[in-house]
């Protein structure tokens, strides 16, 4: 597999209509690790990261300035092939949304899309897709049941696989875990970081402690603006500005 | 007495009164079809339920009863009707769900629902004076015809129809067409792919409503017709329904006449055909 590539936002502004989401963001990732976006809720963490797969071109009056990079494009430039990019930068979302197919269907959706017809080709990308998001074991032979007899937290693994068949480059998850239970929270975190190194990840959570087992950095949002970001060692030890320091700590209003 | 159980009086007063209405609906609904029954029995009895429903010839005078002519153009028609209103609804339907923003799709939806409300012999009226004239001058014939009636009850039925597949598009959850587009899919390919298949058994029995009505409908079919009761199977040339020929010979044949007894097997046949359609959509409502 090749090696994932760095996403560097610079300076990024976001408007929806008249309302501005997002100020001046500037922020890094480094191939192959994992960011964690946190800050509270409609700060524009969900904004940042749709930014990166364009999936806020859906929101109407939507403006922006400054530039994402992932790898060498531009992902906001104006000649981007917004399909391909997709393709290259895949998307979890909140609340686990596998289509209303069988578990085979809903992996195979992607690669069907891009061309891939060889039943023997779709059923290996199918497979590897499953085992690298660590549900092989609990659907194998049970591939033509539906996929939405299984539980709420197979169903978000399988909506990792589903993202994974189109062999993505960057993975982005908005609040991943926010609609499961523990145990199938530790599931998907164990698989984030297994994950880790193959695929550039960025991940919206509201969990702290969340944000400090599975990332290597982490920026903290506030009305749209960055107010620190860092390795996340660094952020929940020693954060510079004192916002930070009031929410992580839970002093935050 | 308490409060209590005066509101437990009131309760069981409600439930009867309910109870009745409901129970005389019933009755009703009963009693037509026992009328039915009894009416069209004796003529069933005498020349077997397969000779009348077999038979090619119309002459309840001469003693034959066939309903193969109104059979044949019920189902015509309706197929026809069908098969020109598809596309167009379903055209309508993706506009309204997918293509409109903002108050387009409910200025659509009320658009629609206006014309699904007109009343049929207005569809008819236009059916007489737009649509046999066209037909006359591109078939040479009459004009009159099962093409005429079949492109009437297109339009009549594209309205209901389009409302109720625009309906069950846009009940296709957002976060799904989402994980789609997520995927790299286009708008197309999502409609295709993800929005008809998650969607067909609301499609399916929106079709189905469309084809109950087309069966039932009478005056805009009558219109148009041409009410020839000799069988053929040209599109171009007259034909009747069965619908239309209850209301053609109704005025003829007086009650206990075995031309009266026909017609009632013919309005059992529509309501058989009625019941089938209905235990259709009902196997389809238990999977999805």
């Amino acid at each position: 597999m090749s090696q994932p590539p760095a996403i560097r936002v610079a300076d990024l502004s976001v408007w929806y209509g008249a309302q501005r989401a997002l100020t001046g963001i500037t922020l890094d990732v480094p191939a192959g690790q994992v960011l964690a976006l946190i800050g509270a809720s409609g700060c524009g963490k969900s904004t940042v990261l749709r930014a990166l797969n364009r999936m806020i071109d859906r929101v109407p009056n939507v403006r922006w300035q400054g530039s994402a990079m992932v790898g060498d494009t531009d992902v906001l430039g104006p000649a981007v092939d917004v399909v391909a990019l997709r393709r290259r930068v895949g998307m979890v979302f909140q609340q686990p949304n596998p289509f209303p197919f069988s578990v085979f269907d809903n992996v195979a959706y992607g690669p069907r899309l891009h061309g891939i017809k060889h039943p023997a080709r779709l059923r290996k990308t199918v497979e590897d897709s499953l085992k690298q998001a660590a549900l092989w074991d609990e659907v194998r032979g049970k591939l033509r049941r539906p996929a939405r007899a299984l539980s709420g937290g197979q169903q978000q693994r399988l909506c990792i696989a589903r993202a994974l068949a189109v062999k993505p480059q960057v993975l982005l998850m908005d609040e991943p875990t926010a609609a499961l239970d523990p145990l199938s929270t530790a599931k998907i975190e164990e698989l984030v970081r297994e994950l880790k190194g193959r695929y550039t990840m960025v991940v919206v959570t509201h969990n702290l402690q969340q944000a400090a087992r599975i990332s290597d950095w982490t920026a903290f949002l506030e009305a749209g603006r960055l107010i620190e970001s860092g390795q996340t060692g660094t952020i929940f030890t020693t954060p510079r500005d004192a916002r930070t320091e009031n929410y992580i700590t839970g002093r935050y209003e | 007495m308490t409060a209590h159980s005066r509101r437990l009086r009131t309760d069981r007063r409600q439930q009867v009164l309910l109870g009745a209405a409901a129970g005389l609906y019933a009755a009703v609904g009963l009693g037509v079809l026992l009328m039915l029954l009894v009416s069209s029995g004796p003529l069933l009895l005498r020349v077997g339920v397969w000779q009348a429903l077999l038979g090619v010839h119309w002459n309840p005078l001469a003693g034959q009863f066939g309903l193969v002519p109104f059979m044949s153009g019920t189902l015509l028609v309706t197929a026809l009707a069908i098969l020109l209103a598809l596309p167009l609804a379903m055209a309508l339907a993706v506009v309204g769900a997918r293509v409109l923003r903002g108050t387009g799709p409910s200025l659509m939806t009320r658009g629609l629902t206006v014309l699904a409300a007109v009343p049929s012999v207005i569809y008819g009226w236009w059916g007489l004076t737009t649509v046999v004239p066209v037909v006359r001058r591109w078939s040479g014939g009459p004009g009159f015809s099962l093409a005429s009636a079949g492109i009437v009850l297109a339009l009549m039925i594209l309205p209901t129809l389009a409302v109720l597949f625009q309906d069950a598009l846009t009940r296709v959850p957002p976060t799904w067409q989402e994980g789609s587009l997520a995927l790299g899919a286009t708008d197309d390919q999502t409609l295709v792919r993800l929005i008809w298949p998650a969607a067909r058994a609301n499609l399916f029995r929106a079709m189905l409503v469309a084809v109950a009505r087309a069966l039932g409908e009478t005056m805009a079919v009558q219109m148009v017709i041409g009410g020839q009761t000799i069988w053929q199977l040209n599109l171009l040339r007259p034909g009747a329904t069965l619908t239309t020929q209850i209301l053609t010979d109704l005025a003829v044949f007086p009650p206990g006449t075995a031309g009266y007894r026909a017609l009632a097997v013919m309005a059992l046949l529509l309501m058989a055909g009625m019941y089938m359609l209905v235990r259709i959509s009902e196997r389809w409502e238990r999977t999805p």
